[in-house]
């Protein structure tokens, strides 16, 4: 019990100094968090609870009550109070950050590679750890993410991170853990009208697959075929196929598609209509990166509430699911995730399994939940502490947090602004 | 009888010595003759029919239509009898003759100063008023042929082109020179809202053609009354002229007829309209405009909905259209409308009969349809003394049918334009059409005959064996049908014959019974006859019990016609909601267990344990009610466009003029709490428009939802938006730029209320020569600034822009109400406090443009600490629906108070909007808009339960479950409608969903 003051103010301490928010040293020291209201992302809830951590792995989960603690085994104790919440770092999928700063400013953007099919094109090598849209956005509790690209038919490949790192190496939490691929839409945008080019150009991808599929039979190849080679994985397990569907025409024909060419892993990105082929989905094994739930209906005469409750209809049906944040501004809304988990609780699904779609089973859908994604021992110690409910804008409220049992700096550049301009006013 | 004759003869020999002032080649080819119809049904108007009539004509005027005529001698006689005459058709919304002037597209995007008009002409190009089309208007026999067939003899016909179109001339159909078709020129004057082959940008939204015609109005005023003025100008000069005319204005849907006849109102002109066929949707409002209308036919074909997923696709309101509109002459009629009937927007001219067929059938009746396409037209041409009808003295334009004009069998035969004739299907060719029984005695065979009269096919069903099965073959007939002669040939090639039988014979015309002889292919002779099938007949009976079916049928019209409409409007209810916990944003701050009364659309009463026996009683325990949010920054309910991005100070421009009352997207606010919303102009330009402040009234038509009796709203913008705008060559592209416009606007406009105090203040005598300023709608507007009477709404970012505007209103006068955006606001908080400025921002927004780098969530909260009025806005749809969620973020990043936060969405709105006298709180004496959650509005789990606008409640979720069951089954019975239409054979659209377009601030274009 030697610390416990320091480190609860130590994320303040940190951010009145730094200049620039600096990644946190490897944890040295044990930590226990006690007496906290631990949301362990599994569905369960522990409130009154001994969260340990060592070498950046959780060593104990567990009611505090139940059980005995030698405290003499920990370097440092921080003692909640009961009001307190922690939770596992929220993983934000199929996002941008780290591929763009400025929406409107083309030259900082890195997510759009030239081309339709580019799976050979890696997210990893262009993530920007020192993004400062990333600093607001662990500072809500999003820690984690796969970085993924944008645009074409087969966008790349996306990588999973965590958001505390020197380089895109350190960041790395699962390198190059699938392939995008954007299902062409039967109607046009913008214009709603259908779109001619769709039998063609899915004519052309299952040429594409075909082929890919075929040289994926041949071990070695001497002329290597970069593209080719990138879609290995998507054969023999080592990647998903992600494919971005959201009518339910595309979703149905991406889950035939992906039988018939062999996909071993697919998990529909978007799913606007998932809910409404939910057997479909179970039967195929396939699982659901659910679209921004806040977000307006696209019929006229849909529920004015449907994205809302589209979260609770494929909880329901027993879809594993997960939340994602793409569409307007992405990047800088990523901060915002947590409270999309909050409208699934508000319309119709118990908090903690709300809590689950960016913890817990957005680990499982990523591939990434034996590392990351609950509080459970053996995984990384990658949390963070709330005053209150974290789903809830209200009430989310971030003092604290360890990625990989490193405490990391929540400042950022805004918080910055906010103190230079409020001591301004205060002389 | 005889003094009518001798009358009729001198008048007639009068008429002979007409003179042309065209050379003639050759010898002159007059004929005086008369020629007389006989034994007609001839419908005199629209109204009046006489039985076996005749119909005589001569120089092509009607001389008598009447049951006995007596003929003069020299008269070529036509026995009609069976037959129908009508008065040929009108059509006054035609481009018959006339083509689009060619133009090279090339740039000229903004810059207009540029004059690229030969001509002493306007300044905009989408100004034609000068336009005179019967100077431009060529025959086209090919159209006149097309129009003719359909029983078309006249149109009103002018160039459709630009916003100001210039006049129309009124023609015949026939196939003459101009001067011979030509009945009438510069008979009215057009206006639309298109901006036509015009290469200028301005105006590049719906608001900048209402502001440019109305600027144009004022201007042509000013120049005729000014005799000293330095300027000619044909365009302004014409549009004055054609004031005196009969004015159309072509408005492309329900609501631009109200937004014209604004325009109209404001210049004493009644327009005439010519809508699209949605007039239904809003008929009360449409009736009250006073103007009279053209309507097209152009009913929808039906969507491909067979495929129940792509069925998904297909908007509600578009579906309730296609089974809808065909009832809109019905409802115009109904509704005691004055209207004419176009062929106009009709891609295919053919369907016109069909679709006036399924009007009638839904519900207007042949004698007004006829009415509509007769004496309508021809009364609003102030031209009923020469046609749309054959009384005497009246142009000889007719049309003989078959049978009723209106009958689905029905054939035009001939089409007579000035006394002359134009053949459209020889009546001496009988219509045979049909299924025959051909009896040759040994044998009866069953003919079906079809195609054109003139061209027709026949065919047998052979019932035959074939290999000990039976078997069907078809086999081909020729029939030829000529006057009462018909002859068939046919080879069976079944066991009764093996080559081929010829018959001749005639039709009864009677009877229709055919019968004669005919050779067999061994030689022989035989008699035959042939009579209708009795299949033929029960089925044109099955026809008609159909279509009595479908005149049952009641319209259901929502308000607005979409998903979510209601069958009625709301009203204000005495409604007591008991139990709540109320935040007043009072003094009295969040009061626990409070009743509050609303009455006549008030706040009446707020208090414990209030008993109000006629009250509907809302239990409000465990709830939370508030006053309704206030959305500082929407763009939702505009129609064709957001900014008028072509120049750089558009102040004359107002999105009041483009309400649109359809966007769903009012409902799902509603949904969200919301209750009233600024709808601002886009952020293309220094100075941008007008704004409109609306109750979210759903339902309502766009003038009842705006508040009315404040103070207006006006939008100003700095930054990358301005810059970025009209193009690279559109001054200003830089911060610096942005502060000249300004000094340059309100220096003009300051000389400009100069130039008016100078004129006001000239003495009495003097007044009277001397000519008052041009009024100029811009400056206009920034005076109203100037004055304290608009209020200013920038869109702005960082703080080197807003000091500057700070600094330019206070050298020039004047105050800035709100920042909107205001991002780095709080990098100058101190400096809006003195200037008394209140900022309008999103709570956590940024990262989105260069300019909002240093964007911060806390930025509402260092506001509010430095005693700013201070209100987070949507600029979205999206989040326009959750602000209670972004008034929770003031609490979130920077400590404000719940009820401060609060405030954020509601009060403080209020307060910038000079509304808080009736809006922004719960108070006795306030509008009753209300809303009832669920739960703490802050929190991310609160719903809204009830969304109450002036008393009458607006959003009910219980309602909204209702409705969405009763969408889908409304979609669906539609759906079954349409897939029956598609089975019968009706020409069907693929599926699709036509998008709204979503606006936000730098939304280019319409």
């Amino acid at each position: 019990m030697k610390n416990i003051l320091v480190l609860l103010f130590i994320g303040t301490f940190l951010s009145s100094t730094a200049q620039i928010e600096t990644p946190g040293p490897k944890q040295a020291s044990k930590i226990l968090l006690l007496n906290g209201i631990a949301h362990l992302g599994t569905g369960e809830i522990i409130k009154n609870s001994a969260i340990a951590f060592e070498n950046g792995k959780l060593t104990e989960v567990a009611n505090a009550a139940a059980i005995k603690i030698d405290f003499k085994q920990f370097d440092t104790v921080i003692k909640l109070n009961e009001s307190q919440h922690i939770y596992p770092g929220f993983i934000t999928p199929n996002s941008t950050l780290g591929l763009t700063e400025i929406d409107a400013v083309r030259m900082t953007h890195d997510y759009a590679e030239y081309g339709i099919f580019k799976p050979h094109v890696r997210s990893i090598i262009a993530y920007n750890t020192e993004s400062k849209i990333t600093t607001t956005v662990r500072s809500n509790g999003v820690l984690l993410g796969q970085i993924t690209p944008r645009s074409g038919t087969i966008s790349g490949t996306s990588s999973i991170v965590h958001f505390d790192a020197w380089n895109w190496e350190d960041a790395i939490i699962k390198k190059d853990d699938g392939v995008h691929l954007n299902w062409e839409g039967m109607y046009n945008r913008w214009t709603g009208k259908t779109n001619k080019n769709y039998d063609k150009s899915i004519a052309n991808l299952n040429t594409f697959f075909n082929n890919a599929l075929a040289y994926s039979k041949k071990k070695v190849h001497e002329e290597k075929n970069l593209r080719f080679e990138a879609m290995r994985g998507v054969f023999n397990g080592e990647k998903t196929l992600y494919i971005h569907a959201n009518f339910i025409k595309e979703i149905t024909e991406a889950i035939n598609f992906s039988k018939k060419h062999e996909v071993t892993k697919l998990v529909i990105v978007g799913g606007y209509d998932a809910w409404m082929a939910t057997d479909m989905l179970n039967e195929n094994k396939v699982s659901v990166i659910l679209k921004r739930v806040h977000s307006l209906p696209t019929h006229q005469e849909e529920d004015v509430y449907l994205p809302y409750k589209m979260p609770k209809k494929l909880f329901d049906a027993g879809v594993l699911f997960c939340l994602e944040n793409a569409g307007d501004m992405a990047a800088m809304q990523t901060r915002n995730l947590p409270f999309y988990a909050g409208t699934a609780a508000a319309y119709g699904m118990e908090k903690e399994e709300a809590l689950k779609l960016i913890t817990l089973n957005t680990a499982k859908i990523l591939g990434i939940d034996n590392l990351v994604g609950s509080l459970e021992i053996g995984k990384d110690a990658t949390l963070f502490i709330s005053e209150g409910d974290a789903l809830d804008m209200r009430t989310n409220n971030i003092k604290t947090a360890f990625i990989q049992g490193r405490l990391i700096d929540i400042d950022n550049h805004q918080k910055k602004l906010f103190r230079k301009y409020s001591e301004k006013y205060e002389e | 009888m005889r003094k009518i004759f001798l009358f009729i003869f001198v008048l007639s020999s009068y008429l002979s010595m007409a003179q042309e002032t065209f050379n003639v080649n050759g010898a002159h080819n007059t004929n005086h003759n008369y020629y007389a119809f006989k034994n007609a049904t001839i419908h005199v108007d629209y109204q009046t029919t006489i039985e076996k009539g005749t119909l005589l004509i001569q120089d092509g005027k009607v001389v008598a239509a009447a049951k006995n005529v007596s003929l003069p001698d020299n008269v070529v006689v036509y026995d009609l009898d069976g037959k129908h005459i009508y008065p040929s058709l009108i059509d006054v919304y035609s481009d018959y003759g006339l083509a689009l002037p060619k133009v090279n597209k090339s740039g000229g995007h903004v810059n207009h100063s540029k004059q690229k008009q030969r001509g002493a002409l306007g300044w905009n190009e989408a100004i034609k008023a000068e336009v005179e089309s019967g100077k431009l208007f060529k025959v086209n026999p090919k159209k006149a042929e097309e129009l003719r067939k359909l029983g078309f003899g006249v149109v009103l016909t002018h160039q459709q082109d630009g916003i100001m179109r210039g006049t129309s001339a009124l023609v015949t159909l026939a196939n003459d020179k101009a001067n011979a078709v030509m009945l009438n020129n510069n008979i009215a004057n057009h206006l639309s809202f298109n901006k036509g082959t015009s290469t200028q940008g301005y105006p590049g939204s719906l608001m900048g053609m209402i502001a440019l015609l109305r600027q144009t109005y004022y201007d042509a005023d000013w120049l005729s009354k000014n005799e000293n003025a330095d300027e000619f100008n044909i365009s302004l000069d014409a549009v004055t002229k054609n004031k005196e005319m009969l004015q159309i204005f072509e408005a492309n849907d329900k609501l631009s007829i109200l937004r014209a006849d604004k325009v109209g109102d404001e210049f004493e002109l009644q327009y005439v309209f010519k809508g699209r066929g949605d007039e239904y949707q809003r008929i009360e409002e449409i009736k009250a405009t006073e103007g009279k209308l053209i309507v097209p036919l152009n009913f929808p074909e039906v969507y491909d909905v067979t495929d129940a997923y792509s069925a998904l696709k297909v908007n509600y309101s578009d579906v309730k259209n296609w089974e809808l509109a065909p009832y809109n002459l019905g409802i115009l009629a109904k509704n005691e409308i004055d209207f004419s009937i176009t062929t106009s927007d009709l891609k295919d001219k053919k369907v016109f009969f069909k679709n006036l067929r399924r009007a009638i059938k839904s519900g207007i009746s042949e004698e007004n349809a006829l009415k509509a396409l007769t004496y309508s037209p021809a009364n609003l041409l102030n031209e009923y003394d020469r046609i749309g009808s054959l009384e005497k003295g009246k142009l000889a334009n007719f049309i003989v049918t078959s049978e009723n004009l209106f009958a689905e069998k029905t054939i035009i035969y001939e089409n007579w334009i000035k006394g002359k004739k134009h053949v459209i299907a020889d009546y001496n060719v009988l219509d045979v059409r049909g299924n025959y029984d051909v009896n040759l005695g040994a044998k009866i065979y069953e003919v079906k005959v079809t195609g054109e009269p003139s061209k027709l096919k026949g065919s047998i069903k052979i019932i035959g064996t074939k290999d000990g099965k039976a078997d069907t073959s078809k086999v081909k007939v020729t029939v030829v049908a000529k006057g009462n002669t018909i002859s068939l040939s046919f080879n069976p090639n079944d066991d009764f014959q093996k080559g081929n039988i010829r018959l001749s014979g005639t039709v009864s015309s009677n009877t229709g019974i055919w019968d004669g002889n005919g050779q067999l292919s061994n030689g022989d002779w035989i008699k035959w006859t042939a009579i209708k099938a009795k299949s033929d007949k029960k089925k044109e009976k099955k026809d008609e019990a159909k279509e009595e079916q479908d005149s049952l049928f009641i319209p259901r019209i929502q308000y607005p016609n979409m998903a979510y409409g209601f069958d009625s409007l709301p009203k204000a209810e005495t409604i007591l909601i008991k139990g709540a916990t109320v935040w007043t944003n009072e003094v009295e701050g969040i009061l626990k267990n409070t009743d509050v009364l609303l009455k006549n659309g008030i706040i009446e009463a707020i208090g414990n344990n209030l008993e109000i026996p006629e009250a509907i009683v809302v239990d409000g325990t465990g709830k939370h009610l508030t006053t309704g949010i206030i959305d500082e920054h929407s763009h939702i309910a505009i129609s064709r466009g957001v900014n008028e991005c072509t120049q750089s100070v558009t102040a004359e421009v107002s999105i009041a003029d483009v309400v649109n009352s359809d966007d769903i997207n009012i409902y799902r606010q509603l949904a969200g709490g919301v209750t009233t919303s600024q709808l601002l102009h886009g952020s293309c330009n220094p100075v941008g428009g007008q704004s409109a402040i609306i109750k979210l009234k759903w339902g309502s038509s766009p003038d009842s939802m705006q508040i009315k009796n404040t103070p207006g709203f006006i939008k100003f913008a700095l930054g990358e938006n301005v810059k970025r705008a009209g193009g690279r060559s559109r001054f200003p592209q830089t911060r610096m730029g942005v502060e000249q416009v300004y000094y340059d606007a309100f220096i003009r406009a300051r000389e400009y209320k100069n130039a008016w105090d100078n004129f006001a203040a000239t003495p009495k005598k003097k007044k009277a020569t001397a000519v008052a300023p041009r009024r100029d709608l811009e400056l206009e507007t920034l005076n109203e600034i100037m004055n304290s009477e608009r209020f200013i709404s920038c869109h702005s970012y960082q703080q080197g822009e807003i000091n500057m505007l700070m600094h330019v209103a206070d050298s020039m006068g004047f105050m800035v109400n709100t920042f909107t955006h205001i991002l780095e606001g709080y990098k100058v908080a101190d400096k809006m406090k003195e200037h008394g400025v209140g900022g309008s921002t999103f709570s956590d927004w940024w990262a989105y443009k260069f300019e909002v780098n240093d964007a911060i969530p806390y930025n509402g909260a260092i506001m509010h600490n430095q005693g700013i009025t201070v209100a987070f806005n949507s600029d979205d749809a999206e989040m326009g629906r959750r602000l209670n969620q972004e008034a929770a973020k003031a609490v979130k990043y920077g400590g404000v108070s719940e009820e401060e936060a609060w405030k954020f969405v509601t009060l403080n709105p209020a307060k910038l909007l000079h509304l808080d006298n009736k809006l922004g709180s719960i108070k006795i004496g306030k509008d009753a808009d209300v809303v009832l959650w669920s739960d703490n509005p802050l929190s991310i789990y609160a719903k809204v339960e009830k969304t109450i606008i002036d008393g009458a409640v607006y959003f009910d979720i219980e309602k909204d479950a209702e409705n969405q069951k009763a969408n889908q089954e409304e979609k669906a019975r539609i759906i079954e409608k349409m897939i029956v239409a598609k089975n019968g054979g009706a020409k069907t659209q693929k599926a699709m969903s036509k998008k709204p377009k979503h606006y936000h601030c730098d939304t280019v274009g319409e």
